[in-house]
């Protein structure tokens, strides 16, 4: 009987205080529910492999099975073996044939490119169209252009009676023609990038450059540019970090020769884990390249962040 | 009435579904390389009409599918060698059932306990090991057992446009191409063609190849009876007797006396279209080479074609590297129809080894290499030899297609002059030595 007469007291109370507002950014275990299945993924196919890879690389293991710990071994073995060193030098050698080749070149593009025509818009999609393409077909295509004797290279020079350079065997060009092939397929997303930096623009500055008679070379200097710095760097990023990791090209147009100079470090890899069946040298030389890109991705962010912070 | 006649009809379904299985096809995968040629042997099944190994091969597993209803054979075909991907297989639990594997590459999965012995099954069908020729018993055992059918023996051959050998002068008295004895005579032989034809005396694709400067290194290593494998685990080929190879393949590149820049595609291409006299390839060309030397209008029809082992160049054995493709097995848990099946398989292939050897490759049963049908076979008489010259690496040699591209590599940079050819030999040694150490 008393809980009768209590009751409506209390419920009388409890609408008459007004219950305090639930924070939604509070933390509550049950958000936890929601990155899940992210969080699962994040871990099964990210992180579990990064972690074994580092373990893989204190171990001397092939395909098959797992041996014994060697500590450093590996990554000495790693260090002393020219063909991996050249492998690092030509992974660089790679990055500085097309990355500064892919930005100059898309930003060329989109600056013709950014306009409102009909023949504009076709053409920026004809030099996307080779970004869509599989490594399998531009390599076919390019190796039809190289191929000596039967080429196209070699019919062209073949009408003024030269000889075609030999882009794929020749030691000094093959890298040359594989970041040929590279940048052609490539270059589809920086024009892209600067396209869209470019048309975020406003064109009321133009306008006041106009007003004050500025021409075009000092628009593009002091205006353009400026403007795009920070997608020029990501382009620079995101492109270091993607020829990082060349290996389709390098693999179906020269094997890595002649005499490895086409070798890349991701090549390397797998002909180390999965021809030689070295496992633990494979995975310690998936680690350097792990810790180059990262360092190449560190070294471009900061220097990014801190100019942005001095503008 | 009706309700009765419904369900007696939905249990007889029912018992017939069930049934099934036992009606239906055993599946087998087969993996090979090889090529594809779907377009002109996908649905061929008369093998004496088909050429070359992949029109061959092609035709002869439509027929086997088609003689045998019970079991049903799916193909993947893999490119040339294939292991990468069948390493891959193997690592992740999904390996065909059989699967093309070189004699020189068995050992690497064999010694891992990836393949089935194949001793009981191969009796089972009526195959016995006595029947292999001696060269192709040796490849396809390892400690004591059968780990692969064998198909064939295959060795490197001298190719030779007789057209272009006319017009250099290099036919003996009875027709026969005068072939050098030599590495002096090679190269004043190479020189005199390449006066009077204007042409290569050799076509060899270079462009980043390995296979082939390896095997003319180990042939002419065998050649001057330098044992470079005594040890398994351990190579010597910083040598006097490699420095010889390599220096008379630089010779040969340096004086122009080869095509240089040519893949193996862009090597066939020009030999068939008489772009120099000798082309360095493999027995499996010798049946699509014949089949173009007797097509009017080719280069190889205006003077003839002619095929002979590799020259005896040194004073010591007679000998070329060879070696031999087998069907292998892998090693998994099977129902007896499956392993039946597979007997069955084998079987049709040990029984038409004959087709097989119209490619150009020797076979690898005895009652075959002494038939009569195959000495009529175009050219067996010149090439019939290498079936007691061909010599493999010792079997205990791991890792041999991986050795093939170190090999390959360092004999490339020393011959087109990017390394000096002691450093690229002392390179080779030691690198092939690192790999043997660390297995």
């Amino acid at each position: 009987m008393a809980d009768r007469l209590t009751m409506p007291r209390t419920a009388m109370a409890t609408v008459s205080v007004r219950a305090p507002s639930v924070d939604i950014y509070a933390p509550q275990w049950r958000n936890f529910v929601f990155v899940a299945p992210f969080l699962f993924f994040f871990t099964t196919l990210l992180i579990f492999p990064l972690l074994w890879g580092m373990w893989l690389s204190f171990h001397k293991a092939d395909t098959f099975s797992s041996g014994d710990f060697v500590g450093l071994g590996n990554y000495v073995r790693l260090f002393h073996d020219k063909v991996f060193l050249q492998s690092v030098w030509n992974t660089f050698y790679f990055v500085l044939l097309t990355v500064p080749t892919l930005a100059l070149i898309g930003l060329f593009l989109a600056l013709c490119l950014n306009r409102r025509t009909r023949t504009a818009a076709v053409l920026r999609t004809l030099f996307f169209s080779s970004s869509v393409l599989s490594v399998t077909i531009v390599t076919l295509i390019w190796r039809i252009v190289f191929i000596p004797n039967v080429g196209l290279l070699s019919t062209i020079y073949g009408w003024f009676g030269a000889t075609a350079p030999a882009f794929i065997s020749d030691p000094s060009l093959a890298m040359i023609g594989i970041a040929i092939a590279t940048v052609w397929w490539c270059i589809g997303l920086p024009m892209m990038l600067f396209l869209s930096a470019l048309q975020q623009i406003p064109q009321d500055v133009y306008e006041a450059a106009a007003l004050d008679n500025a021409n075009r070379w000092q628009t593009l200097r002091s205006i353009t540019l400026p403007s795009i710095k920070r997608t020029f760097i990501l382009v620079i990023i995101i492109q270091i970090v993607l020829q990082f990791q060349l290996f389709g090209q390098a693999w179906l147009m020269t094997r890595g020769g002649p005499n490895n100079l086409t070798k890349p470090i991701v090549l390397y890899i797998y002909d180390t884990a999965f021809r030689r069946w070295d496992l633990g040298m494979g995975a310690a030389a998936s680690e350097v390249l792990f810790i180059l890109i990262l360092i190449a991705a560190m070294a471009q962010y900061l220097v990014t962040r801190n100019k942005a912070d001095q503008t | 009435m009706r309700m009765k006649k419904i369900l007696f009809a939905a249990v007889s379904a029912g018992v017939m579904m069930l049934a099934s299985p036992g009606f239906a096809a055993t599946e087998l995968t087969v993996q090979r390389f090889f090529g594809a040629c779907d377009a002109d042997f996908g649905t061929n099944t008369d093998v004496t009409k088909a050429v070359g190994e992949c029109g061959i091969i092609t035709s002869l597993i439509n027929k086997f599918n088609a003689d045998n209803p019970d079991v049903h054979v799916s193909v993947s075909t893999v490119e040339w060698p294939g292991y990468d991907q069948l390493t891959a297989q193997f690592a992740s639990g999904d390996a065909p059932d059989i699967v093309t594997i070189h004699e020189s590459a068995l050992s690497d999965y064999q010694s891992k306990g990836l393949l089935m012995p194949l001793d009981d099954l191969l009796k089972s069908v009526g195959v016995t090991p006595e029947a292999f020729t001696d060269a192709a018993r040796n490849g396809a055992t390892k400690d004591g057992k059968i780990y692969g059918l064998p198909i064939d023996s295959w060795t490197m051959l001298y190719h030779i446009n007789m057209d272009l050998f006319k017009q250099a002068g290099l036919v003996n008295a009875d027709g026969t191409p005068m072939l050098p004895k030599s590495p002096e005579e090679l190269l004043a032989q190479a020189e005199q063609f390449k006066q009077k034809t204007g042409k290569p005396y050799f076509v060899q694709n270079l462009a980043n190849e390995t296979a082939l400067y390896t095997r003319n290194l180990y042939t002419y290593l065998f050649q001057q009876d330098s044992d470079f494998f005594a040890d398994p685990k351990h190579v010597k080929l910083n040598t006097p007797e490699a420095k010889k190879v390599v220096e008379m393949y630089k010779a040969i590149f340096d004086k122009g006396y080869t095509t240089k820049d040519l893949d193996y595609g862009g090597a066939i291409n020009a030999f068939l279209a008489g772009d120099g006299g000798v082309q360095l390839n493999g027995t499996w060309v010798v049946g699509d080479n014949n089949a173009q030397s007797q097509t009017k209008g080719t280069a190889l029809n205006k003077g003839g074609y002619a095929v002979y082992p590799y020259p005896q160049l040194f004073g010591g054995a007679h000998a070329q590297y060879a070696d031999g493709h087998t069907w292998a097995v892998s090693q998994k848990d099977r129902t007896p129809e499956q392993t039946a099946a597979i007997g069955k398989f084998l079987k049709f292939f040990a029984d038409n080894d004959f087709e097989w050897s119209r490619t150009g490759h020797l076979p690898a049963y005895k009652a075959i290499i002494t038939s009569d049908a195959f000495k009529a076979l175009p050219h067996r008489n010149t090439i019939a030899a290498v079936a007691d010259l061909g010599r493999p690496l010792p079997s205990a040699v791991q890792r041999q297609f991986a050795i093939q591209d170190i090999v390959g590599e360092e004999m490339s940079a020393a011959i087109t002059g990017q390394k000096d050819v002691d450093a690229a030999l002392a390179d080779m040694e030691s690198r092939v030595n690192e790999l043997l150490a660390n297995i």
